[in-house]
């Protein structure tokens, strides 16, 4: 399969791998089924090609999985309504979108932020997945701030929540500022961590 | 789909930013309105997560109103009827009409035909 052009592809239309689920999702790009072309009913779309509006669809296999996992395990699905459900996600989007960027126009805002999109939501009659969102934003939250050492303190990437003296096996970078609550207040780590007694943990405060 | 359903899915959540869907898409989708310029991350993985349960809503809604039931597949024809008869899904009947034999629709014609006739 010519997964190389499919990745050159993507790479054109701006998609690249920032993914929030670190691995779990993939863009497929190198399926038989034909998930590599950005519009999928249309066979080997070129990727230099301008794209109209109404034609941006998600990928048919993600939907046709999700709507799949919905409903009785028994129950098959048409074809024709996988790619009809693919065409009435992007109406969603756009239909949510519009509601919510003409309240940010109203209330002179440039960015469409969270309260934006749940608002619309309820206006539009999805009043029933707004506690639910609000549920799975939280926990988004708290993870994204697990990974990116979003705290107080500014921690460098690479870090993890805990430090111990074993995570450490290279390079401190410059300016990290320690204080290990002992004898001395604060300890600057400049280019290497060294073993120094005393320090059991390294705390921020 | 009930809430007290959503909620389940919501506390059986394993990988607390699983999504299924590709958010840079989404965001493509998004900037496609017009007039949108900037999209913050909370709107994009909001968008992105109601979209999910959008597709998860309106499959199962479908295919327990409609003749999924005897057949036990979901067909286009179950999608149109729930655009009709549900409120909720009532911004979708523009792009999910209902779909006619080309023979049944030559025959009301001819049907008109008659009775423009016979007046």
């Amino acid at each position: 399969m010519d997964g190389d052009s499919s990745t050159t592809d993507t790479t054109q239309l701006g998609i690249t791998g920032e993914y929030m689920t670190g691995g779990t999702y993939v863009l497929q790009t190198q399926d038989d089924d034909g998930d590599e072309s950005f519009n999928d009913h249309e066979d080997g779309n070129g990727g230099k090609e301008h794209f109209r509006e109404q034609d941006i669809y998600l990928p048919i296999a993600n939907v046709a999985r999700i709507m799949k996992n919905a409903i009785p395990q028994t129950g098959k699905i048409a074809k024709d309504a996988k790619e009809c459900v693919q065409e009435c996600v992007s109406e969603f989007i756009s239909f949510i979108t519009s509601e919510a960027s003409e309240r940010c126009h109203q209330e002179k805002r440039k960015t469409i932020n969270g309260e934006d999109i749940l608002f619309a939501m309820s206006t539009l009659g999805f009043d029933m997945y707004v506690e639910p969102l609000k549920l799975y934003l939280q926990k988004f939250r708290e993870a994204m701030k697990g990974e990116k050492g979003i705290t107080p303190v500014t921690v460098s990437e690479g870090l993890g929540e805990e430090l111990t003296d074993d995570s450490f096996t290279g390079q401190l970078p410059a300016g990290l500022i320690t204080a290990d609550g002992q004898q001395q207040n604060v300890m600057v780590y400049t280019t290497s961590y060294q073993q120094i007694s005393g320090v059991q943990q390294i705390q921020f405060s | 789909m009930s809430e007290k359903n959503m909620e389940e899915k919501v506390e059986h959540a394993t990988n607390s930013k699983n999504v299924s869907l590709p958010m840079s898409r989404v965001r493509l989708i998004m900037k496609s309105s017009p007039d949108v310029s900037c999209i913050n991350q909370d709107a994009l993985f909001l968008t992105t997560k109601a979209t999910e349960l959008f597709v998860q809503h309106l499959a199962l809604s479908s295919y327990k109103n409609g003749s999924g039931k005897e057949t036990n597949t979901l067909s286009y024809s179950d999608l149109a009827n729930a655009a009709e008869e549900k409120e909720t899904f009532q911004f979708l009947t523009d792009i999910l009409p209902k779909k006619i034999l080309a023979r049944d629709y030559l025959k009301s014609l001819e049907e008109m035909k008659k009775d423009d006739d016979n007046l």
